[in-house]
């Protein structure tokens, strides 16, 4: 588990980010943090397979618990898979947040975008001053 | 230091106007510079809890696709039908209810969507109580009186500042929930301050004790602005 979170990187909007190898293909989900958070997710809106998104823009939501949170996009460039999984068990992504939860894949525009997200270490001391 | 929350009445108002409100009030949160000034960034409106009336309206959430067909069966009726952003299934709102839209931005009470949801579920069911009544949650989101539905509750998020909210069946026709189910909840009724009492309990004798609730469960003082109101009310050309 140590070594997944390493690996990754994350926003302030609690969703992680992990890059396949060294390609600007990554797989984009919400952090342990949200989905605890939000409690039982009961539907997830995903963006379209093709789509082309913006850094920061709302590509999606959450539904929990008669709450709606946004899905925001962690960086720009082209949405290439969904979680189709989720349409039928969005309960996954409370008990599997970080790799079956996962909510969809991407092609980065530009791989150094990564540089500017939270590392995990950043990531903890973020949770750590929302306290 | 308990935070102060800017209470805003707009007494009788469309529900889609209140939504543009809230939407207004949402994007003078944002210090984005990247998103366009509301007509109310300006005044700085920090947390902002509108309390209102509607005309009939049904409203559903996200997971609208299951309406599709019932649109224009409850247009029918003379009721408005709006898709809205927030979570929860399909809901009716009308004159005699009162309506609750806190606007509030969540990192202030560090509360996260489901603790927030649980504390206007508390709200609710301490302004029961005031009447003498014992409100109850179960699984299924809101307020109920035993089997019966008093309030309902139905919430977005955007980046921590919080849209949409409660509603509390004060003296309001309750005839409109039969031609749906309320919440998708099937087999539950709906009721009333007044059905509940026995007597007449008007929104207008409900809304202190709401604010006051409101006040004990968030640990914040409510105050009116003034000046808010009537920049609202004279500078929103979507309210008639």
């Amino acid at each position: 588990m140590n070594k997944l979170l390493s690996e990754m990187r994350f926003t302030e909007e609690h969703e992680w980010v992990r890059q396949e190898g060294s390609t600007p293909h990554v797989t984009v989900g919400i952090t342990d943090y949200a989905q605890d958070s939000l409690g039982d997710i009961v539907f997830v809106e995903l963006p379209e397979v093709g789509s082309q998104v913006v850094e920061k823009d709302s590509i999606g939501a959450i539904e929990s618990v008669k709450a709606v949170s946004d899905v925001y996009c962690p960086a720009s460039g082209t949405v290439t898979e969904v979680n189709t999984e989720l349409e039928s068990t969005p309960e996954v992504v409370n008990t599997s947040p970080l790799e079956d939860g996962w909510l969809f894949k991407m092609e980065l525009a530009d791989v150094s975008s990564l540089d500017t997200l939270l590392t995990e270490k950043e990531y903890k001391d973020y949770l750590h001053g929302l306290e | 230091m308990a935070r102060s929350i800017t209470v805003l009445n707009l007494g009788k108002i469309s529900y889609r106007a209140a939504w543009q409100v809230q939407r207004s009030l949402l994007q003078a949160h944002r210090n984005d510079s990247k998103n366009e000034k509301s007509f109310l960034s300006e005044q700085h409106p920090g947390d902002v809890l509108i309390i209102c009336e509607h005309e009939p309206v049904y409203t559903v959430g996200i997971r609208e696709r299951e309406y599709s067909q019932d649109e224009e069966r409850l247009k029918a009726l003379g009721a408005d039908f709006v898709r809205t952003d927030r979570g929860g299934l399909i809901t009716f709102h009308g004159p005699g209810q009162l309506v609750g839209y806190p606007v509030i931005n969540l990192k202030n009470y560090s509360l996260g969507l489901r603790k927030y949801v649980s504390s206007l579920e508390k709200v609710l069911i301490k302004t029961c109580e005031m009447f003498g009544l014992q409100g109850k949650t179960t699984k299924d989101t809101g307020v109920w009186i035993d089997e019966r539905k008093i309030a309902a509750i139905g919430i977005s998020c955007k980046r921590y500042i919080t849209q949409h909210g409660v509603s509390l069946n004060c003296d309001n026709d309750l005839s409109w929930f039969d031609h749906v189910i309320p919440c998708g909840i099937k087999g539950k009724g709906v009721t009333s301050l007044s059905q509940e009492l026995g007597r007449k309990v008007s929104l207008q004798e409900t809304e202190p004790l709401f604010l006051n609730s409101f006040c004990d469960v968030f640990g914040c003082t409510l105050a009116a602005d003034e000046k808010l109101a009537e920049n609202i009310f004279l500078k929103a050309d979507f309210i008639s």
